[in-house]
């Protein structure tokens, strides 16, 4: 059966993934609305490191995020000085970087979703006395919201299925940095099929199920428009 | 309630709005104008929603917009209703919904079934608006902005995505609409008919400028210049070469006026169902007439001058007509005919008792 350390490596799989997303969000939202309407010439620049982590090799990535995140790494020393603990082979070092790692999965379809809004609409809402905010809450993200679960279930799923970042910067400490990936990894080398494939069916009826809710949802939520 | 004042000047790229316009208390204003000369920049300038850099916007005691001052109210201040050209519904509520959208939630009810109901909208109430028609979307939107009671109402092409056959439906249930709604209503459109049904003022716009503002039979009936005349839909145009006292000369031929034009005039024109074939004794210019199409009520007559120049003639259905290809001699009344510079600059360059020293044609009439 599974054992407590692969069950162990399941719940940081999950915590880790649903912390990215969650951090993602709140940093993609915004960002993706800044690309979908600024003329600023720093776009292009903003557009490509954005989309750095689709094409890096995970292990390059991973490499520089090691570097910058160890202890002699500026952001690694600040983190040290902050709370005393290293950023390297932690939790929240690994969160760091899933989300550098998965930005792209989040931003991009958040992005093409406020490119392809009815700008009048937004306009309409102005006229009829809503505020930015209330405009940006009730018409701008409920229109993007085919955006928005892609967003979240991309995000979701690429952060479960990293493998080689993981590997340098969190390095493999059960119930801190071990996810499930590594664990399955870590299964085959030493011959344990039986294991490794526990945890690879969990992952793949994981995602399954997972995809075909959002995309039922969808489903519904386009027929429930158009009826 | 008072007026709306507008005095703006608005400077892009390559694009430049300038506007001094001030709408009455109540009726409808039609811009109209060709595509790109403004009217839509226009009508976003008032609801808010563009800056211009230079002037003022008043609706009553209330500034909206002072760029001295700088003062700039956005749209949510302004209190005004809006029917953007697509309609711009929330395509993610319900029409009941979308009608409440502007509405505190106390109010929101008793409004929305109102309008719901005014607007013969209330089956439809708990629909989306994506399965909805062109003119139940129209509805919609105007029972949506119409619900938060505005204080001017802006329409932009109201009736472009709807099709022609609905037009009249629509123009009239529009204007049944607004008729009992005290306050300034806006429309911009290329549309004359729209201008000439619903408005009781027309503006027309060219490049940014307002060329000629007035009570739309009037605007109709004695453009300020070419340009205008075109735009609202005058066809026959005989260009002047020569002034030469009363007498106006042109490759065309010559005519001779009862008064002598003055020196900028560049342009006679005639509306085609003032044209006539000379009855013996009159004087005319001699044409071919190229092709007769029947309309029923009236028959057009495409006729050509000897230089070229095309000449409409409408006449009654029932009145003979010498056969296509036949050499004719055109009347035409000098009473109908007016002269017209090409073009103008804005009404702020060109106030009115210049037009009239330039224009006896438009004195003559009015």
């Amino acid at each position: 059966m599974i054992s407590d350390i692969d069950i162990q490596a399941i719940l940081v799989t999950l915590k880790l993934s649903a912390l990215t997303v969650l951090i993602l969000l709140v940093v993609s939202i915004p960002l993706a609305w800044w690309l979908a309407h600024t003329r600023s010439r720093f776009k292009v620049s903003v557009e490509t490191v954005t989309a750095l982590p689709l094409v890096l090799p995970p292990t390059v990535l991973g490499f520089y995020l090691l570097v910058f995140m160890g202890a002699q790494g500026p952001l690694g020393k600040f983190w040290i000085e902050l709370t005393g603990q290293p950023l390297s082979f932690s939790f929240t070092g690994l969160v760091i970087a899933s989300c550098i790692y998965s930005l792209p999965f989040v931003v991009q379809p958040i992005q093409a979703a406020f490119e392809r809004l009815d700008k009048s609409a937004i306009e309409a809402a102005w006229t009829l006395g809503a505020s930015r905010a209330k405009a940006f809450l009730t018409v701008v993200l409920p229109q993007s919201r085919r955006g928005l679960i892609t967003a979240i279930v991309l995000g979701f799923a690429h952060t479960m299925g990293e493998f080689g970042v993981v590997l340098m910067v969190g390095g493999n400490i059960a119930g801190e940095t071990k996810v499930v990936s590594i664990a399955i990894y870590e299964h085959v080398e030493v011959l344990e099929y039986a294991s490794a494939h526990m945890l690879a069916a969990l992952l793949l009826v994981f995602s399954f199920v997972v995809l075909f809710i959002v995309y039922g949802m969808n489903r519904r939520m386009q027929m429930g428009f158009h009826q | 309630m008072t007026q709306l004042d507008i005095d703006i000047e608005l400077k892009r790229k390559e694009f430049q709005l300038d506007l001094q316009i001030s709408l009455p208390e109540s009726g409808i204003t039609a811009l109209l104008g060709p595509s790109g000369s403004g009217k839509s920049t226009a009508l976003r300038v008032i609801a808010g929603l563009e800056k211009p850099q230079q002037g003022m916007i008043k609706r009553g005691q209330r500034t909206w917009f002072d760029a001295e001052k700088k003062v700039f109210l956005p749209p949510q201040q302004r209190r005004l209703g809006m029917v953007f050209q697509d309609y711009a519904l929330f395509e993610h509520l319900t029409v009941a919904e979308n009608v409440a959208y502007g509405l505190p939630k106390e109010a929101r009810d008793y409004h929305v079934n109102y309008w719901l109901k005014h607007l013969h909208i209330e089956e439809y109430a708990e629909r989306y608006p994506a399965n909805l028609s062109g003119g139940q979307r129209q509805r919609v939107a105007l029972a949506r902005c119409m619900a938060i009671e505005p204080d001017l109402l802006l329409l932009d092409e109201p009736f472009s995505a709807v099709d022609l056959s609905l037009r009249q439906t629509l123009r009239y249930q529009l204007k049944e609409l607004v008729k009992d709604v005290n306050r300034p209503v806006l429309i911009v459109s290329h549309h004359l008919e729209d201008a000439r049904y619903l408005a009781d003022n027309v503006g027309v716009m060219v490049e940014g400028q307002l060329l000629q503002f007035g009570k739309t039979a009037e605007v109709f009936a004695n453009p300020v210049c070419y340009t205008v005349a075109k735009i609202l839909g005058w066809e026959n145009f005989l260009h002047i070469d020569e002034i030469a006292g009363t007498t106006v000369k042109g490759k065309w031929g010559s005519l001779t006026l009862d008064e002598e034009p003055h020196i900028e005039m560049r342009w006679l024109s005639i509306r085609p169902e003032h044209v006539r074939i000379a009855i013996q004794g009159q004087s005319g210019l001699t044409a071919t007439i190229e092709e007769i199409t029947d309309y029923g009520v009236y028959r057009s007559v495409k006729c050509i001058l000897q230089d070229g120049t095309i000449i409409h003639m409408h006449r009654a259905w029932d009145e003979p007509l010498p056969i296509e290809g036949s050499t004719v001699s055109l009347h035409l009344p000098l009473v109908n005919i007016k002269t017209l510079p090409s073009y103008i600059q804005s009404i702020k360059a060109y106030p009115k008792e210049k037009f009239k020293n330039i224009s006896p044609a438009l004195s003559q009439t009015s």
